[in-house]
């Protein structure tokens, strides 16, 4: 018998194929919403307008979803970043009502982002709060701070450029903005896969205790995953603007679900250590196809909500049902 | 070349004295083979070795110059590395992301450089027969055996000069044993020094240079590997065994010729044991014994409705049982002390009332509501007949000692009417004096009616208890003995598979 | 008595007078017995809701709920409609109960035979059950001023001068619930099973069984929260107990239970209930905003479970220091 026919005998008992056979079932999955789509629009719904409006769409939900990734990769979660997003849009949006130039105030978006990040991270890792109730308490602490900046007023001082430039400009078909976070995608891609960094993302994520006695940084990995989830969420908050040039103190709410629920769907484990970035991606073009078209189609807008929480559920329980099979007590 | 020199290494565990002075010396070039069964103090001062632990007394020196590892990271920068037999591994990550974890080769931006990375580790694939193709598959594929060879290269790529291999070929076929053994040659010809852990001693002449016997937390031999027989060696595991209580415990009344209480045909899992018959009579202790990893935690648990089996029946007081939850078995009238008591067992922050009544909180209902005076009286009692030692039962279990905490899990199943109780090391990492009392308590419960059974790596604990044994060895039932039958040297061969040498081959264990 | 941290209840109640001492400082009508009939109204149905997750947090695994404010929305809702339609107003409410009952249902089976990990079904859930709610009402609050008035008495009406569920439905809850937790069966096993699952398990326990019941639970009380509110508005709105998730949350860690389960009592979530309902009152009282009111909630949240872990950090040195144990 040779030696190595252990190997080949040995049954892939994560299926590492799966992994692939997830993005695999995502891209079937968004077909068939593409499709269920156009045969109940009677093929009306793929016009120019509303292929461009889910393009801008995705895309602002895709960069921080690139983040939070990243977060959940490693064993976090964040569900702040609403108010979050909320909380960079009122001071950005009190900037240019100051009449700051937008070569100042975009990176004060992704700084102040890349700020509050920080603090989600600081509670966490230095206070030891787990991440749920961490970010739950600062979800309504950043919303507060919103009010507290914005009061009940509006901001619509918001410069017509951010439209111009995120979101009429195109290149080939896509907008700027899906440009960008395609680019982003594919950069922190790169990272995950190539960089030392992002392997320690997944080195964290499969066994922590490993990974802490390999010498890798954990305590680092993970701040610096909240501080980057940050700086998409203030990139996120700049680039809707251009979408609806508007700040009020509801800005952002309920948007951290639209993400987790991307990142979630895409087969990212909430226990950390698997997942890609292709299958966030998928994962977002999901999320907003279900929710755009609803909108578009005029049906009544909250049927998105039950769609949503039905594939998320069908999703992440039917990877399970495989592995349930194999529950043993020990 | 290498040389560490342990002298008079102490270690204690609250009550227990793991190792008592222990000296070990280990010098590059050559293979030394620790042998000792499980309790002899092995792991313990592996633990020392790789830094994991800090001992009591005594020295490390390396080369001459006394050595203190701060921690494991300091002894494997020191160059000492240990290959366990659960290894800690990324499964999402491939095989080379696993070598290099931590220490990956990138270029000045942080780019991980795949091209060094496999040059490092090409040298040693030919020595390790593994093909290049490995390095890039999720080591979540790969069965145990190869992740030991992956581990192996993992160490050499650090450039350890100590090699510890803990029980490496449990787990390995035939083919890849004598493929290890190879390897083994190759690093030993290389100048480094490899310490090889194992209970098979059939491989003592064939891999090792030296051997040392650790019993009880000493060193009982030492001896050039070729120069010293089996029987020696297995004399020297065995240590003091009284047979006194052997025969005391085999003297005392066998009710005979009834049908066991418990009968076991045929069981299997696919993971972890196959076509196990058990026969346990009602009113006598019978003790299972075997090595880590011989399947009688997972048998026992099957039992106990606690696993699942494919094949087999149970027949409990001659009625076919399949208990599909532990609370079916405890209703069946089968109790199950587990094995690890801080995992399986207690509740550590609750009271010692909550937890040693907690198997019979049915019994205290008045319909929804407890009977908290009964509960409290109940527990009472249980400290009283078991002497555990604590303020009240209103105390935190968590901050009894070891022993107390035992009693307690012994005391649960004491109120319960049960036709079968299985205590699954009931003893491990606990005093004397205390060990002494849970043996009594053990044998009034046999003498009043239950079949008892006990799991045990203690040698000399479970002869002084059984009346009868049944020696497991991987996944199977390799013996049967009872009386004057039961001879600490014959139940430690048929463990380690001294008396035969034919290829039985292992359960194929994957990653956890 | 397990899981009643006294030292944790007197600071609660301590707390709890003392700011209500400091609102009366700068307004004393806010003690006049209308405020403080208002104040416990108020607190009624997200206490109620909070006393459910209570028993979801306990059952530990990372058990938690973030769809109660779903259901008492959705369940709301079909009370509101029975009602509307005709039919009588008790069958309405038990409609609507049954309705949180079977919804907890469905978490709890997601949770414990899927494996689901809670965040991501009652994350999931929450979307279906308001997106439920809002289809069916097409996000029109449902009028209920015409509704019975025994029906509206349950949020309007009063007992012996303080309000009707306060006296009839909230405390009677509570006291049901405590000696459920405290003196049942069901409540000692729960805090075996949130403490050590797998002892519990081998010591006869059902796990899976028991943390289905504590969402089943979380669900029915939600529904009757929800329906209170609808009473109490006369309104039935799909949104349901507003930030109910927040809110019940920070009022169990706040109570002392560890969000890691195998503690925490009712009593404890009652007495924080309490302590929130007067900030909360009180702020909305010198005309804070909704949102300023769950901004200092969740303050209250993360200060108090850093400061609880800051303490555990050193009692636990303290102990691994006393316990030295190890295995040969």
């Amino acid at each position: 018998m040779s030696v190595h026919a252990g190997m080949e005998a040995a049954p892939a008992r994560n299926w590492p194929g799966l992994a692939a056979g997830r993005e695999v079932a995502l891209l079937v999955a968004l077909v068939a919403v593409a499709l269920a789509v156009s045969i109940v629009s009677r093929g009306t719904f793929w016009n120019p307008v509303n292929i461009r409006s889910l393009m801008v769409t995705s895309a602002i939900t895709a960069i921080p979803a690139t983040g939070m990734t990243i977060v959940i990769l490693t064993g976090g979660i964040d569900v702040s970043i609403g108010s979050m997003l909320g909380l960079v849009a009122a001071i950005g949006g009190l900037a240019f009502e100051a009449g700051w130039p937008l070569p100042l105030v975009a990176p004060l978006f992704c700084a102040t982002g890349g700020l509050l990040g920080l603090v989600n991270a600081l509670v966490i890792l230095r206070g030891g709060v787990p991440p749920v109730v961490a970010t739950l308490g600062t979800l309504s602490i950043f919303r507060m701070c919103v009010f507290l900046v914005l009061g009940s007023n509006w901001i619509t001082a918001i410069p017509p450029g951010l439209t111009t430039i995120f979101i009429a400009t195109r290149i080939g078909p896509l907008p700027m903005v899906s440009v960008i976070a395609l680019l982003l995608m594919a950069g922190a891609a790169v990272i995950l896969r190539a960089h030392r960094g992002g392997r320690h993302v997944y080195a964290v994520g499969n066994n922590e205790e490993a990974a802490r006695l390999s010498g890798i940084p954990v305590r680092r990995i993970r701040l610096v995953s909240y501080v980057l989830l940050g700086v998409c969420t203030g990139a996120a908050a700049l680039v809707q603007l251009g979408q609806s040039p508007l700040v009020q103190t509801s800005t952002g709410t309920g948007f951290e679900l639209s993400v987790i629920a991307a990142v979630v769907l895409g087969g990212t484990e909430l226990a950390g250590g698997r997942g890609t970035l292709l299958g966030t991606l998928l994962g977002t073009l999901i999320v907003s196809l279900v929710t755009d078209a609803i909108v578009l189609m005029h049906i009544q807008p909250f049927w998105g909500g039950v769609v949503l929480g039905l594939i998320i559920l069908a999703s992440v329980g039917a990877g399970h049902l495989g592995q349930m099979r194999r529950q043993e007590v020990i | 070349m290498i040389s560490i020199t342990l002298s008079g290494i102490v270690k204690n565990f609250g009550g227990v004295r793991a190792l008592k002075g222990v000296d070990v010396t280990i010098s590059g070039g050559q293979v030394l083979v620790l042998l000792g069964e499980n309790g002899a103090g092995k792991s313990t001062l592996i633990k020392v070795l790789t830094g994991a632990i800090r001992p009591d007394a005594g020295r490390i020196t390396m080369g001459g110059d006394t050595v203190e590892f701060r921690d494991p990271e300091h002894a494997r920068a020191l160059g000492i590395a240990a290959v366990y037999q659960e290894p800690m591994v990324y499964p999402h990550l491939t095989v080379l992301e696993n070598i290099f974890a931590g220490r990956e080769i990138c270029n000045r931006f942080g780019m991980v450089r795949h091209q060094p990375m496999v040059e490092r580790v090409r040298p040693w694939l030919a020595a390790l027969d593994l093909p290049e193709a490995v390095l890039h598959r999720p080591i979540s594929t790969l069965g145990l055996g190869h992740v030991q060879l992956v581990l192996i290269a993992q160490a050499l790529v650090q450039e350890a000069r100590v090699i510890i291999l803990d029980e490496p070929t449990s787990i390995l076929s035939r083919a890849e044993t004598d493929r290890l053994v190879g390897i083994i040659q190759t690093l030993r010809a290389d100048g480094r020094a490899i310490v090889y852990i194992t209970h098979r001693l059939e491989e003592v002449p064939r891999i090792g240079d030296h051997v040392t016997v650790l019993t009880d937390g000493r060193v009982t031999g030492n001896y050039p590997a070729r120069e010293v027989t089996g029987e020696t060696l297995l004399q020297l595991m065995a240590g003091r065994t009284n047979p006194a209580p052997a025969a005391e415990a085999s003297a005392e009344g066998a009710p005979q010729a009834e049908r066991p209480m418990l009968s076991i045909r045929g069981l299997s899992h696919p993971r972890y044991f196959t076509d196990v018959d058990w026969d346990i009579p009602a009113g006598m202790i019978t003790g299972i014994y075997g090595l880590v990893g011989a399947g009688r935690s997972e048998v026992a648990m099957s039992v106990f409705g606690a696993l699942g089996t494919r094949a087999g029946t149970i027949l409990l007081d001659g009625a076919q049982v399949r208990p599909a939850s532990p609370a079916e078995a405890m209703r069946l009238g089968i109790g199950y002390l587990p094995e690890d008591r801080k995992r399986q067992g207690i509740f550590a922050p609750q009271s010692l009332e909550g937890n040693l009544t907690c198997n019979a909180l049915a019994r205290f209902c008045r319909g929804p509501a407890l009977d908290f005076r009964g509960l409290a009286a109940e527990a009472a009692q249980m400290m009283r007949t078991y002497t555990i030692k604590a303020i009240g039962p209103g105390t935190t279990i968590g901050t009894l000692s070891g022993g107390n905490q035992q009693k307690g899990l012994f005391a649960r199943w004491a109120a319960l009417p049960l036709k079968v109780l299985i205590l699954d090391e009931p003893t491990r990492g606990i005093d004397i004096r205390t060990k002494q009392e849970i043996h009594h308590f053990i044998r009034a419960r046999a003498r009043e009616g239950t079949a008892i059974i006990v799991i045990s790596s203690d040698l000399a604990e479970i002869l002084a208890l059984s009346h009868r044994m049944i020696v497991m060895r991987g996944g199977r039932v390799v013996d049967r003995c009872a009386g004057t039958e039961m001879t600490p040297e014959r139940v430690l061969a048929a463990a380690i598979g001294a008396a035969t040498s034919s290829s039985e081959p292992q359960p194929q264990r994957q990653i956890a | 008595m397990t899981g009643l941290r006294i030292g944790r209840l007197v600071l609660l109640g301590v707390v709890a007078l003392l700011v209500l001492g400091g609102f009366a400082a700068g307004d004393v009508t806010v003690l006049s017995g209308s405020n403080l009939s208002s104040m416990a109204v108020f607190a009624v149905e997200v206490g109620i809701i909070a006393f459910g997750q209570t028993f979801v947090i306990c059952g530990g695994d990372g058990g938690i709920d973030l769809s109660v404010g779903a259901i008492s929305g959705l369940a709301e809702v079909l009370t509101g409609m029975l009602i509307r339609s005709g039919s009588p107003w008790p069958l309405a409410v038990l409609a609507g109960v049954a309705g949180g009952a079977v919804m907890g249902l469905i978490n709890g089976m997601a949770a414990t035979l899927l494996r689901i990990p809670a965040i991501i079904v009652t994350l999931a859930t929450m979307f279906m059950f308001s997106g439920l709610a809002l289809v069916a009402t097409t996000g029109i609050n449902i009028d209920l001023t015409s509704a019975p008035p025994a029906f509206l008495a349950i949020g309007q009406g009063k007992l012996l001068g303080l309000p009707f569920q306060l006296v009839c439905l909230y405390l009677p809850i509570l006291v049901l619930l405590a000696l459920l937790q405290h003196r049942g069966v069901f409540g000692r096993a729960l805090y075996l099973t949130g403490t050590n699952a797998l002892a519990a398990r081998l010591a006869g326990i059902s796990v899976g069984r028991l943390r289905a019941t504590t969402y089943v639970i979380a669900g029915t009380l939600a529904g009757i929260a929800g329906i209170i509110g609808a009473a109490r508005l006369g309104t039935a709105t799909p949104e349901g107990t507003d930030q109910a998730n927040l809110i019940s949350i920070a009022i169990v860690v706040l109570g002392g239970a560890s969000i890691f389960g195998g503690d925490g009592s009712v009593l404890g979530t009652a007495l924080a209930t309490v302590v929130i309902a007067i900030a909360d009152y009180g702020l909305s009282y010198n005309d804070y905003n909704p949102i300023f009111q769950a901004g200092v909630i969740g303050v209250i949240l993360v200060i108090v479970v850093l400061a609880e872990n800051v303490l555990r950090h050193r009692l636990e040195r303290r102990a691994a220091a006393k316990m030295e144990e190890g295995t040969v």
